[in-house]
């Protein structure tokens, strides 16, 4: 081997080594970083709204695909901090001061981007409803076209209770052309049923169909499955009903009606007791013609 | 530059006494001659390299985008792919710009070229058009990347596809503006300089609309006059921003593209008067 090459051989030897050790340190300084109190990282973004929308001069759609994308890891990091579990419209213990500022910088940028605006409408509530509200509105100001959206201030309002409003929206909303037909419909529930169970399902299924975000997607999806789990924990009480009737007691365990679950061919586990819209089997209260959820297993939400 | 000189040695031979000084009318031969040379200038010094980055930039945004764009990853894509094409372009128009010019002074070649039948005005729009077409090779390129990341997170046809290349095209724009610029400076300041200059051009240019509202806001009467003149003096860069509106599916209307060419155009011509003017007073004998 001559003088070249060795000297070749051993820099590439030097570049690999220095690479290995260099991320091997890095590993090792990482277990001996001070645990930083996640609720001092996050107190303020360093540029409001409307400084990042003038310093961006023409990359506004780039900065605030940045902050949308942001804003869901900052949800996403929230949500594995969070010891339990919790449902995305319900994110108040959080601590989430970021997520309103970020969501207005992404926004500010790109006032045409639908998609902020609605994970808005469904996350902040749980925040900071007032400024859910407010974001709404501006999105529905930047594109007035965006049915969805009036979908999407009416489903803040109908959470609060306020059925009026949440009315008034849908019928605004219903006046777009393009607008779906159930949004009409959706007004007048609103106002003839407006904390009802329909009412609810109706929501969540339509927030379900039209969500772009995944997450938002999910949260629907759960909120669907506890709807179907009242349903379904109202015809199991009629049953006792029926049962008590017959036998003059409360069912003592899920065998007893087993032959009911088979006749009318609700799905059981192994135990016999039937199953939840997860998958779990219901708790029967012995004796007490109750039946709840079975927590330690169910996906169903609580709330 | 030998092969520039060969090539300028071709062209049709004129009569005139000083013909390092005035060539008494602008040839297309030799501007064209000057410009494929800048391009093939640029091209050996592996300026499209940076189609390399962008590539692999764009197929890594396809492939991971979506996991964390929460289903955005077609906006996301036309952002980042438009955003890069002007970023890259910026730095080609600023960088490379301020060399044309300085290069040839620096290595003496500058002397070789007007010592030929070459006026100062067309080597200078030679050297221009040269960069220019570079970056019509990067834009092009760049946006054919854009338009497949888009086939491939699609998988098939994207509506989107059509509606970005207007905005490719007032990138382009953008960066033949930004170009005449920076050759603007070149011709009678540093690289350094040069450089610096053009990017605050390039900032200011996108702050204009403020100083139109900083204007109509102040006070007193001079104040205005100084920030209204200053808008109208500074190229209004923001107008070939359409790539936000591009990723919506939105096009600008024929009126406003054509609108800003000819203020483009007209801004050019501007510049490259100037430019051809600072650069015939400088001495090279």
């Amino acid at each position: 081997m001559n003088n070249e090459r060795l000297k070749s051989v051993t820099l590439g030897l030097v570049i690999l080594v220095g690479i290995s050790g260099a991320a091997l340190l890095a590993r090792w300084t990482d277990t001996l970083r001070p645990p930083v109190d996640p609720n001092l990282i996050d107190e303020s973004l360093y540029l409001n709204d409307k400084t990042a929308r003038r310093m961006s001069l023409g990359f506004n759609g780039l900065a605030a695909d940045w902050y949308w994308m942001r804003s869901l890891q900052y949800v996403g990091k929230k949500f594995l901090q969070f010891e339990g579990n919790i449902s995305l419209d319900e994110l108040g213990a959080m601590n989430m001061k970021l997520l309103a500022p970020l969501l207005e910088t992404a926004t500010t940028l790109d006032p045409e981007f639908i998609e902020p605006y609605e994970y808005a409408a469904v996350i902040l509530p749980g925040v900071d409803v007032q400024h859910a509200i407010r974001l709404t509105q501006k999105g529905i100001d930047a594109n007035p076209n965006a049915w969805r959206l009036y979908h999407q201030l009416g489903y803040i309002y109908w959470r609060q209770g306020q059925y009026e409003l949440a009315s008034e929206t849908y019928a605004r909303g219903a006046q777009i052309p393009g607008a779906p037909v159930w949004m009409e419909a959706m007004r007048a529930k609103l106002l003839s049923d407006g904390g009802g169970r329909a009412t609810a399902r109706e929501i969540y299924t339509r927030m379900y169909e039209q969500a772009g975000e995944e997450q938002v997607r999910e949260m629907a999806r759960r909120h669907l499955m506890r709807l179907d789990s009242l349903d379904q924990r109202d015809s199991l009480r009629k049953l006792f009903a029926a049962y008590k009737a017959r036998a003059g007691k409360c069912p003592d365990s899920w065998r007893e009606l087993e032959p009911v679950f088979r006749a009318l061919r609700i799905q059981v586990d192994q135990s016999g007791g039937p199953l939840d819209p997860s998958g779990a089997p219901y708790v029967l209260k012995p004796g007490a013609c109750e039946v709840e959820l079975d927590w330690q297993h169910t996906k169903v939400p609580l709330k | 530059m030998d092969e520039q000189l060969r090539t300028l040695d071709a062209a049709p031979a004129i009569t005139h006494s000083r013909k390092s000084e005035s060539v008494g009318y602008v040839s297309l031969w030799r501007i064209s001659a000057i410009a494929r040379n800048a391009f093939r200038e640029a091209v050996r010094d592996r300026v499209l390299y940076n189609l390399v980055l962008f590539v692999l930039m764009l197929t890594a945004a396809s492939i991971f985008i979506g996991e964390l764009s929460g289903g955005q990853e077609r906006k996301v894509i036309v952002d980042l792919g438009l955003s890069a094409m002007l970023l890259f372009g910026m730095f080609i128009a600023i960088f490379v710009g301020v060399g044309l010019v300085y290069k040839e002074i620096e290595r003496r070649t500058i002397y070789a070229v007007f010592s030929k039948p070459v006026g100062r005005g067309e080597f200078l729009i030679g050297k221009y058009l040269g960069l220019c077409f570079t970056l019509l090779v990067n834009v092009v390129v760049m946006g054919l990347g854009v338009s497949l990341a888009l086939m491939y997170v699609s998988r098939g046809w994207d509506p989107l596809i059509p509606t970005i290349w207007p905005a490719v095209l007032l990138i382009y724009m953008q960066l033949m503006l930004l170009t005449a610029v920076a050759l603007l400076f070149s011709s009678f300041s540093s690289p350094a300089l040069s450089a610096l200059l053009t990017f605050l051009v390039f900032v200011i240019g996108h702050f204009s609309a403020d100083l139109k509202v900083l204007a109509a806001s102040l006070g007193s009467t001079s104040a205005r006059w100084v920030f209204t003149g200053l808008y109208y003096l500074l190229p209004n860069l923001a107008n070939y921003s359409f790539i936000t509106p591009a990723a919506h599916g939105r096009t600008p209307p024929a009126g406003f593209v054509f609108a800003t060419a000819a203020y483009g155009l007209v801004y050019i011509t501007v510049i490259l008067a100037a430019a051809t003017l600072i650069f015939s007073r400088r001495n090279f004998k």
